[in-house]
């Protein structure tokens, strides 16, 4: 059989500048080792420190070649970055597993993948999530599990989601109980995520007879009044908000109000 | 007992209102893998508060998972790419609009093929194929829609299944 | 991130070479890798017998079906089985969808996969 030579190419991404893409092609064997190295070092001197490795169009990998990307990642997390690889087949990622690379490499499905993350992880850049939904009750407890399954997803943990959670439900069942009556608006309800922190904006058509009342909600001493009165069913939503959250606002102005929330996590 | 806790809802908040269909709901997330559980789980639930069986339910989370999941591994470009489901609620369907951003030519061509049947009725089973195969089983109607600026949309429709069909008992 | 996955092993009684896996949770896209790490390594290990405990998988998609029609193949190549029990209506729909129901080994319960073990 023939060995395919081994073709690198290094691209740069615009908008994130420590980043460097190498598409590697051909078969990767003890003879590629040096060329590997060489291609590292340029990216090292480019200052570049997050590596994603393309290895759509690689045929064959060598435990030589392997050896060599250990050396260049460790040398990349010396400087706070890494070596990811991306775009491998089920053939090759078994073939990884075998020889114990999967326990030290990220490994991506594709190259976008492998940037969303270091976006997230490095740069610390949030993320938008937008739901818009009829005013209905119902659809409030599937919003905020929506809400806080994300949360979980994105790495925060179950006493953080809980709460956002709670948030959630609070502000979506307060929107839908102060909404217009006979509106048939729709309730906006936007979510940035980001590894630090959570913001939550809930915007609707209020209702300006109500909108009164849920301002002085705010007001502390009406907070605790309403807390301290057993017959009052609802009222405390935004008392509760306010006790998990790190910031809440409200801003009613002609398109309609909207409540604010940020919350830091935590865990 | 649906009575019950609609009055007791009523009590708790009395000016809110019940579900009228059709209704919309729309859920706008970024172009990445880690968002479509939450998502899919929550058309489920959307579902089920809407009256629809549990098997109906679980069915189009199967439907939206498969057109998400498509979306984001071939309708993305860029890192930014937000994609947007678009839930129609009816009483007797529900019809999923999913748009992205519309992938690169090779990813297009992909999508074409996946969707494409030849003259024997067969589907070319790609990875991709296998996913919309599932989408076309479980709905009465797909089209996929590749516009002139390549941007692509999914609209899938599944009607409310024949209550007997829920009580059809299982081998 | 994963999405929830959780996997079980067990050895099964008087039979070499085997385990018996037990999925919890949903098999889809963002958790292949783990899965795949984890069975792999099983089959690698020699442990090429492998009977698959479905009761309490709630869901799988294509991309979930695709890894289990690899176990089978992995494990078939490597003379073993990748047995399936215990499989809910709804999963062995989708299963049935795909037309892999003749790809993959499917038992109706623990006992009967693993009479079958050879």
């Amino acid at each position: 059989m023939t060995t395919q030579r081994m073709e690198i190419d290094i691209q740069e991404v615009p908008g994130a500048e420590g980043v460097a893409i190498l598409h590697f092609s051909g078969d990767l064997i003890s003879e590629s080792v040096r060329r590997i190295n060489e291609c590292f070092s340029a990216v090292g001197k480019k200052g570049k420190t997050y590596a994603i490795v393309d290895m759509t169009e690689v045929s064959l990998i060598s435990s030589a070649a392997l050896g060599e990307f250990m050396g260049c990642r460790k040398r990349l997390i010396e400087q706070h970055g890494d070596l990811v690889f991306s775009g491998l087949d089920l053939e090759m990622r078994t073939k990884l597993n075998l020889m114990g690379a999967t326990k030290i490499f990220r490994i991506y499905t594709d190259i976008r993948t492998a940037l969303n993350s270091y976006k997230w992880e490095i740069e610390r850049q949030p993320e938008k999530i937008h739901v818009s939904f009829p005013p209905y009750l119902k659809i409030v407890p599937p919003l905020r599990q929506l809400v806080s399954r994300i949360a979980r997803q994105k790495g925060y943990g179950n006493r953080d989601s809980f709460r956002i959670e709670t948030i959630v439900d609070e502000i979506c069942n307060n929107a839908v109980e102060h909404g217009k009556p006979g509106a048939d608006d729709l309730i906006d309800l936007s979510v940035i995520i980001d590894p630090d922190k959570i913001e939550i904006d809930v915007r609707n058509m209020s209702d300006p007879d109500k909108v009164a009342s849920l301002t002085a909600l705010l007001l502390p001493e009406n907070a605790e009044v309403d807390k301290l009165k057993p017959d009052v069913k609802r009222g405390r939503g935004l008392t509760l908000i306010k006790m998990l959250s790190d910031k809440l606002s409200v801003e009613c102005t002609d398109r309609g109000t909207s409540v604010r929330v940020k919350k830091v996590r935590e865990e | 007992m649906a009575k019950t806790e609609d009055n007791n809802e009523k009590k708790v908040f009395p000016y809110c209102r019940k579900i009228s269909f059709p209704f919309s709901v729309n859920v706008r997330f970024p172009g990445d893998l880690d968002y479509i559980p939450a998502v899919r789980k929550f058309v489920s639930e959307l579902l089920q508060v809407s009256n629809f069986s549990s098997k109906f339910a679980y069915r189009s989370e199967i439907i939206v998972d498969e057109i998400c999941n498509n979306a984001v591994a071939y309708g993305c470009r860029t890192d930014d790419a937000q994609i947007e489901l678009v839930n129609s609620i009816f009483d007797d369907r529900i019809e999923f609009t999913i748009r992205d951003q519309g992938g690169t030519k090779d990813n297009l061509r992909r999508l074409k093929t996946a969707v494409k049947t030849d003259a024997d009725g067969k589907k070319e089973q790609t990875q991709q194929g296998l996913g919309l195969e599932i989408v076309r089983m479980l709905s009465e109607r797909l089209d996929v829609v590749i516009d002139e600026e390549n941007l692509t949309s999914v609209h899938v429709v599944r009607k409310r299944e024949d209550d007997r069909e829920e009580l059809r008992p299982s081998n | 991130m994963e999405s929830q996955i959780e996997l079980s092993f067990e050895d099964i009684r008087g039979k070499q070479c085997a385990k018996l896996i037990r999925f919890i949770g949903d098999l889809d896209a963002t958790n292949i890798e783990f899965v795949l790490e984890k069975v792999c390594n099983l089959i690698n290990e020699g442990i090429v017998n492998i009977i698959a405990d479905f009761k309490q998988l709630r869901y799988v998609n294509s991309t979930g079906l695709g890894i289990l029609l690899h176990f089978s193949k992995t494990a078939r190549e490597k003379g073993g089985c990748f047995k399936i029990a215990n499989i809910n209506e709804n999963v062995y729909e989708i299963i049935e969808i795909i037309g892999a129901t003749t790809l993959l080994e499917i038992y109706d319960d623990l006992d009967e996969a693993t009479a079958a073990l050879t």
